[in-house]
């Protein structure tokens, strides 16, 4: 595997340790969670992060399709988050052919997704459900590791 | 350049250009805005975002990195630019990394951080009531070497938006 493969796999799976813990132990009624009547609320963004990533999947086959997925509910939606990160994961494992540059994967679903996670923090606080800081330098992440068992954090703070 | 530090640079092009899209054409009093008891304005989103990148710099130069608040957040706006122009430059001359510092975990770190927090500029700029025209960013002109505030325009964006505010035009 290249390295730039490698480390595209490690971004991965930062956004499955970050996302997870943007997901986790949510205020009840989170998902429906609207800062203002033109804002996508947390159910909405969690659904368009799965669509991104499988349209990531498919752009790598060299098939690129999207779909507009309705949001579920949201343990139903935080477990297809969890999918879609393995299903794109194993596929950059694989020996298979990437149909798109590392570098286009990265700015365009990869990091599309880290910006929704951002936005997930952000509404967590307004919500009143905080997620804590930590310090992601000492996280235990690592590539191949984006599934629900994500590790616990080292360093957290608030 | 290492394969890996490539990477690395080319995410910190696209952290430019997403950044760049979340405040271009922004509200004159966006910097300021606030919208809700702890919640960080632009200004001081960007205010951090430099602090991480300057922080994962001194990975490279040592000591610390506190940047201070700036009179105007066209200023902060140009300090972030300066701060990623500078750890850019270390990871294209293959500066060594002190402290055991990888490229994994500058990655997972200050630069995730700084992309989540791009993420979060855009959100205060449809809640500040001027959200950002959305477009297909996997083909957005993004290189490596454009790393200051001048980004390239959208390449695709999108024809049609739902969620538009009135009398916007594709």
């Amino acid at each position: 595997m290249t390295d730039k493969r490698e480390l595209l796999r490690h971004t991965v799976a930062t956004l499955a340790y970050r996302g997870g813990k943007a997901v986790a132990d949510a205020p009840k009624g989170f998902a429906e969670f609207r800062a203002n009547e033109s804002t996508r609320t947390p159910g909405q963004i969690l659904a368009h992060i799965g669509d991104l990533l499988d349209w990531g999947l498919s752009t790598a086959r060299g098939e690129q399709a999207w779909h507009d997925s309705t949001p579920r509910a949201w343990d139903d939606e935080i477990l297809r988050f969890f999918a879609a990160l393995e299903a794109f994961d194993c596929y950059l494992a694989s020996d298979d052919e990437l149909h798109a540059p590392e570098e286009k994967l990265f700015q365009g679903p990869v990091a599309d997704a880290l910006t929704h996670v951002g936005q997930i923090a952000i509404l967590r606080r307004m919500a009143g459900g905080p997620i804590r800081g930590e310090n992601y330098f000492r996280a235990e992440i690592e590539a191949g590791r984006v599934g629900a068992d994500q590790a616990l954090p080292r360093v957290e703070f608030d | 350049m290492e394969d890996r530090r490539k990477l690395l640079n080319h995410f910190l092009a696209a952290l430019a250009y997403r950044t760049q899209k979340a405040l271009r054409e922004a509200p004159g009093d966006f910097g300021s805005f606030r919208v809700g008891e702890g919640v960080r304005t632009p200004a001081e989103l960007v205010r951090h975002m430099a602090s991480v990148l300057g922080y994962a710099r001194t990975f490279f130069v040592g000591g610390h990195y506190r940047p201070e608040p700036l009179v105007s957040f066209a200023e902060e706006i140009q300090r972030f630019h300066e701060v990623l122009g500078l750890l850019a430059q270390h990871l294209r001359d293959g500066d060594p990394m002190l402290e055991g510092m990888t490229e994994e975990r500058l990655l997972q770190g200050p630069f995730s951080d700084a992309m989540t927090h791009a993420g979060q500029l855009a959100l205060l700029r449809r809640l500040a009531g001027a959200p950002v025209p959305p477009e297909n960013f996997i083909v957005a002109e993004i290189r490596e070497e454009r790393l200051g505030p001048d980004q390239a325009q959208p390449v695709s964006p999108d024809k049609e938006w739902p969620e538009a505010p009135h009398g916007w035009k594709p």
